[in-house]
């Protein structure tokens, strides 16, 4: 009885998980000019989600260990070996089946992923090496509990909430130091200098890379949509790191000749927006979308899927563990602008640089309804951007489609708004 | 421009530094060979022990000039002694902390016993918080003993019997510049301690007991002898008017803290310091690797006279970083 039961709930998720997918893959593509090279992402996502998220094809004897916050350094599980798998779901369909067993208030992205966990446990139980939670918010430790239960070998990375002590700086290296032992005994693979040093460098492989398709936004007109960022960068989360690699140098090749062309996607005086808060993930780009529909452009972001999980770089002084395990903590901690570690005056600063950086006209704030973190930090971001005049649109949100016509009046008077202030000046 | 500016900074400075380093030492302690002579008023340990070294230190002066009594100070020699000083600020301001980074043999041969260290595979230590706030005052006593005692044998405090003359130097009778640097001209007698009275007993032990904490500390601590060095607290009256400069634009900085993992002296503020535009801290030797581990675009520059020679950037961090693992 219960086995059918989760037979027709697993059965009717993955469906709806594929109509979901298809659906927000077919706004994505129904941009004019789009970029060629942005295929291989509308393709692997397709391909990914068609039937309930498939892992990425790997190697037989490759251990997947998943991960539920950027907070856990993907180094250390490359240099053993496993393949690092960020769990963080943007789904309405796993947020559905979340919902039996969390809180009607909790966050749609700890739903989202805790039923993923739940609905895919046939096949994922026997997959997953492991599910690190670092205690960052206190919804992802609760929810580890309930994952732990599923049951799936959940494993707690401590984590200060705080960063700007070095007391906590060496807490966390600590804890990151025991990780690298238990993560050798979860895989049975030893971490040696030279695999840690490999897998680093692959990591800022891609930092790099991101990097430089991120600076293609930074001036002129717009070349490429945040829309098809975040899909990029949600790429990163599943994709094998050489595919998703090769795949991102292309887009870059492609965007830098079309910008030696003039060719611009959209509006080439389009309002430039940075968007910031709870984290964007495919296929949950509605917001992303709504607001490039509506004629603005994302040139910048400050969000945990995207800019805050590609930029940074480990940087180590000698080819030692005891060296490079501390630094591979330090990447992850230090410049972390996450609303989870108190004070975050970093992220205040953050924006503020982007803003005179990219030249920003306007910043859209998404708060996943739920997520107290984001929804608090709103009042004292929205205090630092009137401080220097940028105006700030603060939506609040989920995973469902219900509130899009409402999103859609409110961004579009907000983009209607940046573009009479700019007749004013 | 743009593309020779680019070149410049994905450069490593670490490398131009390393070999920078090995020819000043070679200037330093050799130059004599060649009659090179640079200066007797040397912001660096050019140790005056080293018989045929190619500059001088200008700490064994400046004892020695503390020494006079203050009658005869303050007269015609006086002028002397203030142009020496002058001299020794002018040549210190035009390189800064750079004397200690690129320029000085003691901090080059410790960073030759890092590299050492680094061959073996061990680890490095490094200091707490507090305790390296601690250390770091000591150098400030060491240059009041330095100018205090040769001041007590010219001359008598509150009454107090002179000192007699074998304080002439105290510093340089403790400074592994003396034991160390002649050894390089193949001249141990350095190594000895000297009987001939009880003060220079002491001294002479002493020194052989600081060379020997040198060694053993600089092996382990990277910069070791820096934080406790008079040199240095001498310079830290100066730098922050010195002409090349490290500069910080904090708006562009993450607190990633790169630069502060890397930092050999492991100066915090390096990556904590918002406000500060001239950020040469006190204890800085200005080797500029934090500059080479920044990834924020113009972050940290090196300028000179105002104008930027090096400055961090994201390329130059990824390629840095990049060529690292394949050995080059
Ligand atoms: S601080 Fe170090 S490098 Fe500078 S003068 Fe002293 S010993 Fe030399
Ligand atoms: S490396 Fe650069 S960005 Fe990072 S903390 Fe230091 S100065 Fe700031
Ligand atoms: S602050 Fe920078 S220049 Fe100064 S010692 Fe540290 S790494 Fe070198």
């Amino acid at each position: 009885m219960e086995n059918e039961r989760f037979a027709r709930m697993q059965k009717t998720t993955r469906l709806h998980l594929g109509m979901e997918a298809t659906e927000t893959l077919q706004r994505l593509t129904d941009f004019p000019d789009q970029p060629k090279a942005m295929d291989y992402f509308y393709d692997f996502f397709r391909r990914t989600f068609a039937d309930g998220l498939t892992l990425p094809p790997r190697p037989a004897e490759q251990k997947v260990i998943g991960t539920m916050c950027l907070q856990v350094p993907d180094e250390l599980i490359v240099a053993a070996g496993a393949k690092p798998l960020r769990l963080c779901s943007g789904a309405y369909a796993f947020d559905q089946v979340g919902a039996e067993m969390l809180p009607a208030k909790s966050c749609p992205l700890v739903r989202a992923t805790t039923g993923m966990l739940h609905a895919n446990h046939p096949d994922w139980g026997r997959e997953l090496a492991a599910v690190v939670i670092p205690t960052t918010c206190d919804q992802k430790k609760k929810c580890g509990e309930m994952i732990a239960t599923m049951p799936y070998p959940v494993y707690n990375l401590e984590m200060p909430s705080t960063k700007d002590s070095e007391a906590s700086r060496l807490y966390w290296q600590e804890s990151v130091k025991q990780f690298t032992l238990d993560l050798q005994g979860i895989t049975g693979r030893k971490i040696t200098a030279r695999s840690l040093q490999a897998a680093i460098t692959q990591g800022s492989a891609a930092s790099a890379l991101f990097r430089r398709l991120d600076d293609l936004r930074k001036s002129g007109g717009p070349v490429i949509f945040g829309k098809d960022i975040f899909l990029v960068t949600s790429g990163y989360f599943i994709d094998d790191p050489e595919r998703w690699g090769n795949a991102v140098h292309h887009l870059i090749t492609e965007l830098e000749e079309r910008k030696q062309a003039g060719l611009t996607v959209g509006n080439r005086a389009a309002p430039r927006l940075l968007l910031t808060g709870s984290p964007p993930i495919f296929p949950n780009l509605k917001v992303p979308i709504l607001v490039e529909q509506s004629g603005g452009v994302i040139v910048a972001d400050e969000v945990c899927s995207s800019n805050r999980l590609l930029s940074d770089g480990v940087a180590y002084d000698q080819v030692t563990l005891n060296d490079m395990v501390p630094a591979v903590a330090d990447r992850a901690l230090k410049p972390c602008t996450c609303p989870c570690l108190t004070p975050n005056h970093d992220r205040s600063r953050r924006l503020v640089e982007l803003i005179r950086d990219r030249g920003i006209e306007g910043v859209v704030y998404q708060a996943f309804s739920g997520c107290l973190p984001y929804e608090m930090e709103q009042r004292q971001i929205n205090t630092t951007l009137s401080g220097i005049g940028v105006p700030m649109l603060y939506l609040e949100t989920d995973y469902s489609p219900e509130d899009q016509g409402q999103l859609a009046t409110r961004i579009e008077a907000f983009i209607e708004s940046i573009i009479a202030r700019r007749r004013k000046k | 421009m743009n593309r020779f500016r680019d070149f410049i900074n994905t450069i490593r400075i670490s490398r131009l530094r390393f070999w920078t380093q090995i020819v000043a030492f070679l200037l330093l302690v050799y130059g004599g060979y060649l009659a090179v002579n640079i200066g007797n008023e040397l912001p660096t340990f050019a140790c005056v022990f080293t018989d045929q070294r190619g500059g001088s230190c200008y700490l064994m002066g400046f004892q020695h000039q503390m020494s006079l009594p203050w009658n005869r100070l303050f007269s015609g020699r006086g002028i002397g002694v203030v142009m020496g000083f002058l001299t020794f600020v002018g040549i210190f301001m035009l390189l800064n902390k750079a004397w200690c980074g690129f320029l000085c043999p003691l901090g080059t041969i410790q960073d030759w016993l890092t590299a050492a260290r680094r061959k073996t595979g061990l680890m490095y230590a490094t200091y707490g918080e507090g305790v390296f706030q601690r250390l770091s005052t000591i150098k400030y006593i060491l240059l009041a003993l330095l100018i205090l005692l040769p001041m007590a044998i010219g001359n008598s405090f509150f009454g107090l019997p002179k000192l007699n003359h074998d304080f002439g130097v105290p510093f340089c009778m403790i400074c592994p510049g003396r034991t160390l640097l002649p050894i390089f001209q193949g001249d141990l007698s350095q190594l000895a301690i000297d009987f001939s009275s009880t003060t220079k007993m002491v001294l002479t032990t002493l020194g052989l007991l600081v060379t020997g904490l040198f060694l053993a500390g600089a092996f382990y601590k990277k910069r070791f002898f820096c934080l406790f060095c008079p040199m240095s607290a001498l310079h830290t009256i100066f730098h922050r008017a010195g002409l090349l400069r490290l500069t910080k634009n904090g708006t562009k900085c993450t607190r990633c803290g790169n630069c502060y993992r890397v930092c050999d002296v492991g100066i915090r503020a390096i990556a904590d310091d918002l406000d500060h535009h001239n950020i040469v801290k006190d204890d800085c030797m200005m080797c500029f690797k934090c500059v080479e581990m920044c990834p924020e675009e113009g972050c940290l520059k090196i300028t000179f006279l105002g104008l930027p020679i090096y400055q961090s950037t994201e390329k130059g961090f990824f390629t840095r970083m990049g060529r690292r693992t394949h050995g080059k």
